[in-house]
């Protein structure tokens, strides 16, 4: 269980979130919109406690993160899977080798047994033909999904952590990522998936949060946010011409 | 800036200065990054710090043997060009050039990994950054600016060398031998300290600006200028002060 308790957060002058209170169950499906600059990926850098609030509190399975010391993180850590924006794949490793990274990290697995894995974690998201390739040659979904191989690599996570996965992708690629979003956490395991694609968010999603100036503008299920009457989400939504699709699909 | 931030940024240059000089021997040690780093930093900045270094020796050697030739102490050439280049300018030179190549190079990779995530992927990944990167980096600097030094060195003599022979038409062997009179303890060690502390300067600077960049492609350009800037500004400094300390050391009088 997530718990932001009446967190605020600047950078600067900017005030980010203002008291926020949020509370995210481990099995639910989450998918946080907002405009650009509103703290979508924020919330997820503070689950991970890669940032820190100005005030309030962030609890996760019942502790408290907000204090704790970087190197007291990774069991915190540990218990999530991260897709960061863009993949975040490391530059000077290959393909396997990105995968890979964790497992000699930190697992006594022989060389052969890594090798096996990462040709397994490879296949399940459909990229095992580019192995060896280097992350500057792959094409954005194939970065991607070679992203989510390396957080599945990282450990069993409990919750996976998805910031704007679909971004940048072309419709097809964006569908086929959705698809290994859901086939990945199964029946039993949650997600959080930031992203301003609503189509995306709904194809994905059952809990829906708007974030506005800092605070929860909307927090509900995906009829009552084709059916809500806030200006700034009907503007949203209307705005990205995907309502329409999303109330004809059903 | 206010005082604040000057003063908090200052004790997170310190922290990562202090912890990145620490994980040389505390674990785990990364010994595949340090050793690609010391084949980007030595064996990537050998041919143009032989190039920089031979200039520098021959123009220091004409500068020197035209003056001495006035005042009728030619001989001279090699003892004024041997002590310069061992005690201060191979290291100095040395210094700016890797400064510029491999300085520059730590900061804007670094920073590309900020703007990428990378760096907080390691983090989520439990692994520390500053052990993962700036180790390496700092490992890598202190021992190849040092080596880089050494051979720095021997060919600014050697472009000396030329010049004294073979445009000043002095005798090669009064040169060598005016080097050999200088190759003392005292000369080579004033030489041989500094760059040592020249490339954990060069290294913990580049890799804090680099690890603080913030602001795009905008304040990757502007954190790998500063890298640079402040890295040459602290060498020079810092060659100063070492200097007054090793001549007060090693007994010279002033």
């Amino acid at each position: 269980m997530i718990v932001f308790d009446t967190v605020s957060l600047s950078f600067g002058p900017h005030r980010v979130f203002e008291d926020l209170n949020l509370s995210i169950g481990q099995t639910e499906r989450v998918a946080v919109l907002g405009g650009s600059g509103e703290g979508k990926s924020t919330i997820l850098k503070l689950i991970l406690g890669l940032l820190r609030p100005d005030s309030g509190r962030i609890i996760i399975d019942g502790e408290e993160i907000t204090s704790k010391r970087e190197s007291a993180m990774r069991g915190i850590r540990r218990k999530f899977s991260i897709v960061f924006q863009e993949g975040a794949l490391f530059d000077s490793l290959s393909v396997k080798e990105n995968v890979a990274f964790c497992m000699r990290e930190y697992s006594d697995l022989s060389e052969e047994e890594i090798d096996q894995r990462v040709m397994d974690l490879l296949r399940t998201v459909g990229v095992a033909h580019a192995k060896e390739l280097m992350p500057e040659e792959l094409s954005g979904g194939m970065h991607r999904r070679v992203s989510i191989a390396r957080s599945l690599a990282a450990c069993n996570p409990q919750m996976f952590l998805y910031d704007e996965p679909t971004s940048g992708l072309d419709p097809v690629n964006a569908e086929n990522i959705c698809k290994l979003i859901l086939e990945l956490s199964g029946n039993k395991q949650g997600f959080i998936i930031v992203t301003h694609k609503v189509y995306d968010a709904i194809s994905v999603a059952k809990r829906f949060i708007f974030l506005y100036g800092g605070k929860i503008l909307f927090d509900g299920n995906r009829q009552q946010l084709l059916d809500t009457d806030i200006p700034e989400i009907q503007h949203f939504i209307k705005e990205l011409n995907f309502i329409d699709t999303c109330k004809s699909s059903g | 800036m206010d005082l604040k931030a000057i003063i908090s940024d200052l004790q997170d240059f310190y922290i990562l200065s202090f912890r990145g000089l620490l994980g040389i021997v505390r674990r785990p040690f990364y010994i595949k990054d340090a050793v690609e780093q010391m084949d980007y930093a030595g064996a990537g900045s050998f041919f143009i710090i032989l190039l920089v270094s031979l200039f520098v020796g021959m123009a220091l050697s004409l500068q020197l043997s035209a003056e001495l030739s006035r005042l009728g102490l030619k001989m001279y050439t090699g003892k004024v060009v041997g002590i310069s280049i061992i005690r201060e300018i191979g290291p100095v030179t040395t210094a700016l050039v890797f400064t510029g190549r491999v300085g520059a190079g730590m900061s804007s990779e670094l920073g590309s990994m900020i703007l990428g995530h990378q760096v907080d992927t390691l983090r989520v990944f439990g692994v520390d950054p500053i052990k993962k990167l700036v180790t390496p980096r700092i490992l890598s600097s202190i021992i190849m600016l040092p080596a880089l030094t050494i051979i720095g060195t021997a060919v600014s003599l050697l472009g000396g060398y030329y010049i004294a022979v073979f445009v000043s038409h002095q005798s090669g062997t009064v040169y060598w031998s005016s080097i050999r009179d200088v190759l003392i303890f005292e000369n080579v060690f004033a030489g041989a300290f500094k760059p040592f502390i020249f490339g954990y300067l060069i290294a913990c600077i580049s890799c804090y600006m680099g690890l603080s960049t913030k602001g795009g492609s905008i304040g990757l350009r502007s954190t790998t200028t500063n890298a640079v800037v402040a890295s040459i500004i602290m060498i020079i400094i810092a060659d100063f002060v070492l200097t007054r300390v090793l001549l007060y050391i090693l007994g010279f009088s002033v």
